[in-house]
């Protein structure tokens, strides 16, 4: 950390051959792996206006949607087509080392050697259940012999996987009900009570936990400060396998809005895009039309990044399988 | 209440309002010409430039924008036979028929005519409709959302045609499309499902790109093969005085233009069930406005009444679909979605507040949607003698313009080469469809129903067992399912036996 501080400064002060660096007059496209109106997309087009102000010689930066198998057409893309020169940047569905850890069929990418620009936020997972439901707590909730209706979108996403597995490792009495077009479809179930609660991510359940429709009960690891005091599902884990299993699910959300540049890209080009990609995020400016937007930014620097998704590919063969019995990619 | 309902106006007509909502009437206007090129696509593009505006002038423009889409792409759908959007497709097998004809002005004009009336008929239910929007929506469950899909599955029986043999083909038909929309990755067990061991196909089959390729690219082989121009030899005639004689049989057809709003209504209103469905089922309606064989062997030949039906609801849903959006921050749509996300770059937020607080802001909105419409449809009369004119351009001319705008709108899709391969396949699917006498109404209707019906269905079951077959509303449904299958046939037999 403090070697790259070093280099940083240096360079701030060196006036350094930028040629190399220099993107004047050039066109920077982010190719996000979803159509255009939802998160990941809105995260890009919102960085996308801030990015050229950071990034040297100015440089255009537009956003191309390239939709499709929940974002793995995308991914082979960055890997296998798209130019090492820095002028195209990847983002896409955070579960893709997911994917690459269960086999897949159509992966063709590694997702630890893509070159790691960082992520843009980090997302914790909370399910949260009808206000007027009796339960003050987890615990309650643990203990009662009552079944809880949750819905979900369907396998691969968190309104899904988490509720699975508070069922099934954490033996909570849930009825998973799956197939709702989007999760605010399940917020409409919610309120015409047709559902007792759904999992998300915290930031997309707020504005309803504001509502009073639905109160939060329990989270996935996270490092988000607002929802700390909530019990954390890994807590109550009966074994260490389930403990690593719930593990590796909310692993990927902090690496939530994944940003990367393709495999062979040149060092000194990932290094100007970290930097771009910080200081953009924490550009008041940014801040400020983020938090309008509801998106909540925060920068995790690329190598961090990788660290975690790497953690999350060494698991032992015995756990990935296990894993996978409950898991599906999807999303 | 009424106030509010003044206030709105009174916002909506500030200069400064006006003059961004006659922006966005003037985006959504091309977008809405050009094919393929989606409304909701475009609403994204613009979300960031409502960063600095006044959330009455936000909404003027989005919504500006938004409600001229699907009134200019019935334009596209009926000159060339090409659906302009994905909500505009049921309107080309009589629209175009009827261009084909050299009765486009009529066309054109039953189509704006129908529109408006459908736009102010939305807006009115909207307006309607804000005291009693919540227990409306919530009245509606998945038990229900699967009735309504199955009552829209129906309207096959009014869709195919005539005969048993014609009955035959029409649910044949409607069964390809249900087996068309199980491609994909299933939702409850995340199996792959015919994907054909491609990546493409995971998330299903995209519906402008199928659509393209049904209803365009058999008209414009049939345009090369006839050599001729789109309106054949037959002589234009008076454009104007067609146009006036559209404009009158929406208001002879009134009291059809009217119910056919109510159901783009309604289907708005319901969030899952989209806009591609609204478009179908009032076409399907129109067709059982036929008071016998012989009047409905006209349909797809070029019957006015199946330009007004479709016209009409696609504008109406509109105002409906606004209203889970406002109410509840539940969108039903994707454009809705995005609108949405426009709601909380404002600071608004939607939910009960939107009905009590910032009545006017809501209302604005109504009134967005009806003078967007009204100015949108003065327009389009203006520059009728040119577009219907178009259709007496020679096809050789024509058709590598057409081609060209086709191929591009349905890679729009995915931007994906195989959204071109999509495109191809279902166009030759189209072509010989239409050679053999098949329906391709049922198929789109299949398609765009499947998904929904084995969703809520699902979740119906999962849910409630078989308890949700005694709801109150669900019973309802299933007796207007059965009428609108039995109907046709009730008709051929007092039909015969009257002869």
């Amino acid at each position: 950390m403090k070697l790259r501080t070093w280099v940083a400064a240096l360079a701030a002060v060196l006036p350094l051959p930028v040629a190399a660096q220099s993107f004047q007059g050039k066109t920077v496209t982010i190719v996000v792996g979803y159509k255009a109106g939802g998160g990941y997309d809105a995260t890009a087009r919102l960085l996308a206006r801030y990015l050229p102000k950071h990034i040297p010689g100015k440089p255009t930066v537009i956003v191309q949607n390239m939709p499709g198998a929940n974002s793995i057409i995308a991914a082979n893309h960055i890997y296998n087509v798209a130019k090492p020169d820095g002028l195209t940047i990847g983002t896409f569905n955070r579960n893709l080392p997911i994917a690459q850890l269960t086999g897949v069929q159509g992966v063709k990418y590694d997702i630890t050697k893509f070159q790691w620009i960082g992520s843009a936020a980090n997302e914790t997972t909370v399910l949260a259940i009808r206000s007027d439901l009796p339960y003050k707590n987890f615990d309650e909730l643990r203990k009662s012999k009552e079944r809880l209706v949750i819905g979900s979108t369907g396998p691969g996403a968190n309104t899904h996987d988490f509720p699975l597995l508070l069922k099934d490792l954490l033996g909570i009495n849930i009825k998973l009900v799956s197939g709702y077009s989007s999760s605010a479809d399940i917020m409409l179930a919610v309120e015409r009570k047709e559902v007792d609660g759904r999992a998300g991510s915290y930031t997309s359940l707020r504005p309803f936990i504001d509502r009073k429709l639905v109160k939060p009960i329990v989270r996935a690891r996270s490092s988000e400060k607002s929802v700390a005091n909530l019990p954390m599902d890994e807590d109550f884990a009966p074994n260490p396998r389930a403990k690593a299993i719930m593990a590796l699910r909310s692993a990927p959300e902090q690496v939530a809005r994944p940003y990367v540049l393709p495999p062979a890209t040149p060092a000194d080009i990932v290094k100007v895009m970290r930097q771009a990609f910080e200081a953009a995020i924490k550009d008041p400016e940014c801040e400020k039309e983020a938090a309008k937007a509801q998106l909540d930014l925060e920068f995790t620097p690329g190598d961090q990044a990788q660290k975690i998704l790497a953690e999350v590919l060494k698991q032992p063969k015995d756990i990935v399988d296990e894993f996978s019995k409950y898991i599906k990619f999807g999303e | 209440m009424l106030e509010a309902f003044v206030d709105g106006l009174l916002l909506v007509l500030h200069w400064k309002a006006f003059a961004f909502m006659l922006a966005g009437i003037g985006v959504g206007f091309w977008v809405g010409l050009l094919p393929g090129l989606g409304g909701a696509t475009t609403l994204a593009l613009m979300l960031p430039f409502i960063y600095n505006m006044q959330p009455v002038e936000a909404f003027a423009f989005l919504l500006g924008m938004h409600s001229v889409v699907a009134t200019t792409g019935d334009i596209t759908s009926i000159l060339f036979g090409v659906p302009g959007e994905a909500t505009t497709a049921a309107i080309i097998l009589d629209g175009h028929a009827m261009a084909k004809k050299g009765e486009a002005g009529r066309a054109l004009g039953a189509a704006l005519a129908s529109s408006l009336i459908g736009a102010l008929i939305g807006a009115a239910a909207l307006a309607l409709a804000i005291p009693i929007v919540r227990p409306l929506v919530l009245t509606f469950g998945s038990p229900e959302l699967f009735m309504l899909a199955v009552v829209g599955l129906a309207f096959i029986a009014s869709l195919s045609g005539q005969g048993a043999r014609g009955m035959v083909r029409g649910f044949l038909a409607g069964g390809l499309g249900l087996f068309l929309a199980m491609v994909g990755q299933d939702p409850q067990a995340g199996v792959a499902r015919f994907t054909l061991d491609t990546l493409y196909l995971w998330q299903g089959l995209d519906l402008v790109p199928v659509l393209v390729g049904l209803f365009a690219l058999p008209e414009i082989i049939d345009l090369v093969v006839r050599g001729t121009s789109i309106a054949g030899n037959v002589p234009a005639g008076n454009i104007s005085k067609g146009a006036l004689e559209g404009v009158k049989d929406a208001f002879r057809h009134f009291w059809l233009t009217v119910r056919c709003s109510l159901i783009g209504t309604f289907i708005g209103i319901t969030p899952g069930l989209g806009g591609a469905v609204a478009q179908w089922m009032a076409y399907g309606h129109a067709t059982q406005s036929a008071r016998n064989t012989e009047e409905r062997k006209g349909f797809g030949e070029g019957d006015v009444r199946g330009v007004i039906g479709p016209g009409a609801a696609c504008n109406s849903k509109e105002g409906g679909a606004l209203i889970p959006t406002i109410a509840f921050g539940v969108p039903g749509s994707t454009s809705m979605a995005i609108l949405l996300g426009g709601f909380f770059l404002l600071g608004l937020v939607p939910g009960p507040d939107m009905l009590t607080k910032h009545l006017p802001v809501t209302f604005s909105m109504v009134w967005t949607i009806v003078l967007a419409n009204l100015i949108t449809v003065a327009l389009c009369f203006v520059l009728l003698n040119r577009l219907t004119a178009l259709t007496a351009v020679p096809g050789h001319l024509l058709v590598p313009v057409i081609l060209v705008l086709v191929f591009i709108g349905s890679y729009t899709g995915n931007n994906n080469y195989a959204d071109i391969v999509v495109t191809l396949v279902f166009g030759a699917v189209g072509y010989f469809m239409v050679l053999a006498g098949w329906p391709r109404a049922p198929l789109v209707l299949g398609l765009v129903l499947g998904k929904i019906a084995e969703n809520y269905l699902y979740i119906s079951v999962a849910r409630y067992d078989w308890a949700w077959l005694t709801r109150p509303v669900v019973m309802v449904l299933i007796l207007i399912a059965v009428a609108v299958v039995v109907y046709p046939a009730i008709q051929a037999w007092r039909q015969r036996s009257r002869a």
